[in-house]
């Protein structure tokens, strides 16, 4: 029979791993947010050897499964430097750099979206690259750029469900753990899918919300 | 004529690929003077203006600044485009900053203005084009030609020693055109120094010095207005003009 009244002995547990959930989706969020602007800066801006690494590194976390990234950094890293780091670096780590691959190409599209005739205009005031960038072209870039982030977030805070494979003690490996100990596997499992998605669900009204303070108008409506 | 040139262009040259889209452009502007540049579509206007306004660089020949070769030695180039100002034929105002956000930004940041002197400087400048009841409006709550005016606050709230003008008013309608031009009018009786691309015919009577006609990338004759629509020296100067005029009912 359904029910999950037993789960409240596991609370604890559960609210432990839903801590690091929240934490390495915000920890891969925003170090891909940093990464992904530095990166789409540097394909938009840069000489062409720039872009060709840019590009090559987008494409290999763009083109190979999460999991075998995890892998590759918890196990084939320390292997190969002998310098052992936590699963929860390892996996941080991953999760941040796969998902600057994803947020270079969308603020590059940000980025390109942000009329050249405004850069021109710009240098005639003496505002130099930098200033230009602070000021006109980042500004509006990042307002444009939210509803495609918010499907990134989405998507990534999702995916740290694999971390399990390198044992983060995350919402999914928290569930795992009671469901073997419980023998409840539906019970349990679906009460970890309705985490999930609740959560996702207020963060999605939550960044509407902002994104409705933050509009401009005439600015990235049509994105 | 006689004051001090404040722009000036010697042998200016410039290249696109194989386009040669001036050929030795001389050109010179001094304090005070309201000097329109007329001509063909294609003439190599707006890249004139462009490269006087240090927005690229001429592929030959030299521009001076106030008596001083801007690409000789290592000047400065953001402080000598902070005191050239640029109106552009599209609006090109800052999308996601107000009226005022968009004539404060140089202020602050390039003239290091405080926020409260930038801001007050912004609106008198706003006022001087008739729109401080506009300044919280952001550009895509504005008119073509209420751009075009913040636009013009934005450039000489910087104080300008000249502003540059490239055909203003060439996107806008009629009634718009004319409220520009009416702010154009006023800066050039203030004696403030202007070069300007532009077909507005009664503009140039009114208020310019002199009249020169571009084309195929070199300016062929420059004259005073009354010469100029009147009797120009060169032939095709002579049948662009009459083209041009007849859409304002003959010379
Ligand atoms: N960045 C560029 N790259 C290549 N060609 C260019 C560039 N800018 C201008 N040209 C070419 O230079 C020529 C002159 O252009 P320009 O815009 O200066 O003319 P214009 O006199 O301002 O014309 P219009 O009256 O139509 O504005 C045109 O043939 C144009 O295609
Ligand atoms: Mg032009």
């Amino acid at each position: 029979m359904l029910g999950f009244g037993y789960l409240s002995y596991w609370t604890r547990f559960i609210v432990e791993g839903f801590i690091v959930t929240l934490e390495m989706t915000a920890l891969g969020l925003s170090g891909g947010f940093i990464i992904g602007s530095l990166l789409a800066l540097g394909d938009v801006y840069g000489g062409k050897l720039t872009r060709i690494l840019i590009n090559t590194y987008v494409e290999f976390f763009r083109g190979s499964p999460l999991i075998i990234q995890l892998l590759l950094f918890y196990y084939g890293i320390p292997a190969l430097t002998n310098y052992r780091w936590s699963a929860f670096t390892a996996g941080a780590l991953a999760l941040m750099l796969n998902s600057g691959a994803y947020q270079k190409g969308y603020l590059k599209g940000a980025i390109e979206a942000v009329p050249k005739d405004q850069l021109l205009a710009a240098k005639s005031l003496g505002l130099s690259f930098r200033q230009t960038l602070a000021y006109i072209v980042l500004p509006q870039a990042y307002r444009i750029v939210i509803p495609a982030w918010t499907n990134e977030f989405v998507s990534l805070g999702k995916s740290t469900a694999a971390l399990l494979i390198i044992g983060v003690r995350e919402l999914t490996s928290v569930g795992q753990t009671i469901s073997s100990l419980t023998f409840r596997p539906f019970d349990t499992y679906l009460a970890i899918a309705v985490i999930y998605f609740v959560w996702i669900y207020l963060s999605l009204k939550l960044t509407e919300y902002v994104y409705d303070r933050l509009k401009i108008p005439g600015l990235g409506e049509s994105i | 004529m006689s004051g001090e040139i404040i722009l000036e262009g010697k042998g200016l040259w410039k290249r696109y690929g194989s386009l040669d889209v001036l050929k030795g452009v001389d050109i010179s502007v001094r304090k005070g003077e309201t000097k329109v540049i007329i001509g063909p579509s294609g003439s190599g206007k707006s890249t004139l203006l462009r490269i006087l306004g240090l927005l690229e660089p001429p592929t030959k020949g030299e521009i001076y600044f106030r008596g001083e070769n801007v690409y000789a030695g290592n000047l400065n180039l953001n402080r000598i485009r902070a005191k050239i100002g640029f109106v552009f034929q599209e609006p090109s105002l800052f999308r996601h900053l107000t009226a005022l956000g968009n004539v404060k930004l140089g202020l602050k940041h390039v003239l290091k203005m405080k926020d409260e002197e930038a801001e007050k400087k912004a609106m008198e400048m706003l006022r001087l084009v008739h729109l401080e009841e506009w300044a919280d409006h952001y550009p895509a709550q504005l008119s073509g030609g209420q751009q075009q005016r913040v636009g013009i606050a934005r450039a000489l709230a910087m104080d300008p020693d000249i502003i540059l003008f490239d055909e203003p008013t060439a996107s806008l309608d009629i009634e718009l055109t004319w409220e520009v031009i009416e702010v154009m009018e006023e800066l050039a009786r203030k004696g403030i120094t202007m070069l300007v691309v532009t077909h507005e015919i009664p503009f140039a009577k009114e208020v310019a010095d002199e009249i020169c006609f571009m084309e195929e990338g070199l300016i062929k004759e420059c004259a005073p207005p009354e010469i100029m629509l009147r009797n120009p020296k060169t032939p095709r100067a002579r049948s662009f003009l009459k083209r041009l005029l007849g859409a304002y009912g003959g010379i």
